[in-house]
């Protein structure tokens, strides 16, 4: 059975002036979490707030979430202070297929930075091929990064000047390779028409506004092209039919 | 029969708390969190003959106490959910209550003619005359006594079925929608659906929901639907059924008090989808301690 989790904060760093990253103790969700899932995590406010999980230390039982302040709710979270418990959900939703192929490219945007690092370092553990893409807006946005990274900002004031597709340009495609982005919508759209080009699956993964986060309000939807004719389309919730699915398959 | 055993007319519920529609789908996420045979029952997501994609951008907007919802009866249609959700809904072990919607009086008369074949697992149906996220149909039809008269006696007239009309509240005076239900031969209320709602973004001076509107829910509209359920308890000789802010046993017990029968669970299981475990475990102590069946306590109010 899944449940709700009382969890405490264990660590509370700040990666960036406006992104705190929370170290949460909870060995279930430690376990059984894959990259792309996310948790609901309670605040003061009415409804809980949807997190993609950042990172896990199974020995350790603890998890890791990012937040940047976009709100009431992020802001109180990200300026929580370590040993407050809150209550949560999860993992949630679906994550990303990651036997899908032997070599990854795994591109980030924004805060999409937090549940492509979980991605990274999975299959990083399962010994795979993988290149890290990085797209943030400018150098005081940069944050879980690394030198083996390739790193863009649109202000071109760190890495690569451009989009994260400046940065997918400067790849060497090598055999079955999949692409698993997770970032704004344009972005998404861009990585996602890049990697049909060169005929590489791409994995999504969609946002938006949520309540409940377990599939049973469905107010976080999104459009999906209809299986049957004549319906132009349909709506698939993103926290439970999601948040990952393969580009082509929901309309952005 | 333990102390929570409650009777809505001529159907029997193990307990006071059913799981309200659109805040349960039909049962199978919730399942994954708990056993759902606890419950007395669980209302279906609202159904239509055909099936509805609901309304397009964002459909859920926060207050200090609750939401506003404007998904508007996103759902796979009515011949889909006999065909693969109603024979799960009967297996949970709990009461079946399919809830029905329409765009007008026709609508809701197919739909009970698909629905009257399955009777034998269906417990009762929820009829919505109160959903205020649609433009034709559901809270028009509810508003207005004369045609609420009118769709529950057509229903009534197609099935033996128990009818629960679930009401809006945004009307003047509930008592005389109830009564005009009452009279038409239903066999309990459903108190209250959503309130109609608006949340406007400041810095872009548009509504949060693009519907504009949305139904509010949540423990801010507790103490109105208490209100309606206590002055209709007084009008009506059918069993009430509580609906509106639940989110503790203390809730259930204020609901049954001002005269409901049973109860329903809505938004607080998008907040805690365990939280029937524990209001179940709460009430059995607190019958337990009070030495009452539950049941005792509808209808008990004393007004000053």
């Amino acid at each position: 059975m899944n449940r709700e989790y009382s969890c405490k904060i264990l660590k509370r760093d700040m990666l960036t002036s406006d992104t705190a990253y929370l170290t949460i103790e909870c060995a279930d969700i430690a376990n059984r979490a894959v990259p792309g899932q996310f948790v609901n995590v309670s605040c003061s406010r009415f409804l809980k707030r949807p997190f993609g999980i950042a990172s896990v230390d199974t020995s350790a039982g603890t998890f890791n979430i990012g937040i940047k302040v976009v709100g009431a709710g992020s802001s109180e979270l990200a300026s929580i202070e370590e040993g407050s418990i809150v209550n949560v959900l999860g993992p949630l939703g679906n994550g990303f297929d990651l036997s899908a192929s032997d070599s990854f490219i795994l591109v980030s945007g924004g805060t999409g930075v937090f549940p492509i690092n979980f991605a990274y370092e999975t299959l990083r553990s399962k010994g795979k091929n993988v290149t890290m893409v990085q797209g943030f807006r400018d150098k005081s946005q940069v944050c879980l990064t690394s030198d083996e990274y390739i790193v863009t900002t649109d202000a071109g004031d760190y890495g690569i000047k451009g989009t994260c597709i400046a940065g997918l340009d400067t790849l060497k495609i090598e055999g079955n390779t999949t692409v698993c982005c997770v970032g704004p919508v344009p972005m998404m759209k861009a990585v996602g028409n890049w990697a049909s080009g060169k005929g590489l699956k791409c994995y999504i993964s969609m946002e938006q506004r949520m309540a409940c986060g377990i599939g049973i309000c469905l107010v976080c939807v999104c459009k999906k092209k209809a299986e049957e004719e004549g319906i132009p389309f349909e709506h698939v919730r993103c926290c439970k039919d999601g948040p990952v699915f393969e580009f082509g398959e929901v309309i952005l | 029969m333990s102390r929570l055993g409650v009777k809505v007319g001529s159907v029997s519920l193990k307990s006071p708390l059913i799981l309200a529609s659109g805040t349960c789908n039909f049962g199978h996420e919730l399942s994954e969190y708990y056993d759902l045979s606890i419950l007395g029952g669980l209302s279906s997501k609202g159904l239509t003959i055909r099936p509805r994609a609901g309304n397009e951008g964002v459909r859920v907007a926060e207050t200090y106490a609750g939401m506003l919802n404007s998904v508007g009866l996103q759902n796979p249609g009515v011949d889909y959910f006999i065909e693969h959700d109603l024979d799960y809904m009967r297996s949970l072990n709990t009461g079946v209550i399919v809830n029905v919607a329409g765009h007008s009086y026709d609508d809701y008369m197919e739909m009970i003619r698909k629905l009257e074949p399955h009777k034998d697992k269906i417990d009762a149906l929820e009829i919505n005359l109160s959903c205020p996220n649609v433009k034709a149909g559901c809270m028009s039809i509810g508003s207005d006594p004369d045609q609420v008269f009118e769709v529950v006696s057509g229903m009534r007239s197609l099935t033996g079925l128990p009818l629960w009309i679930k009401l809006t509240p945004n009307v003047t005076d509930i008592k005389s929608v109830a009564y005009s239900a009452q009279k038409a031969g239903a066999d309990a209320v459903v108190l209250i659906n959503t309130m109609l709602g608006m949340v406007i973004d400041i810095r872009t001076k548009r509504p949060v929901l693009h519907n504009n509107t949305g139904g509010y829910s949540g423990p801010a509209i507790k103490p109105v639907a208490v209100r309606m359920v206590a002055e209709c308890s007084k009008a009506l000789s059918i069993p009430i059924i509580g609906c509106g802010g639940i989110m503790d046993y203390k809730d259930v017990i204020e609901f049954m008090i001002a005269g409901a029968s049973a109860v329903e669970i809505g938004t607080a299981s998008l907040i805690h989808p365990t939280c029937p475990v524990d209001i179940t475990e709460d009430l059995e102590k607190y019958c337990e301690e009070n030495n009452i069946d539950i049941s005792s306590l509808t209808g008990t109010l004393q007004l000053w």
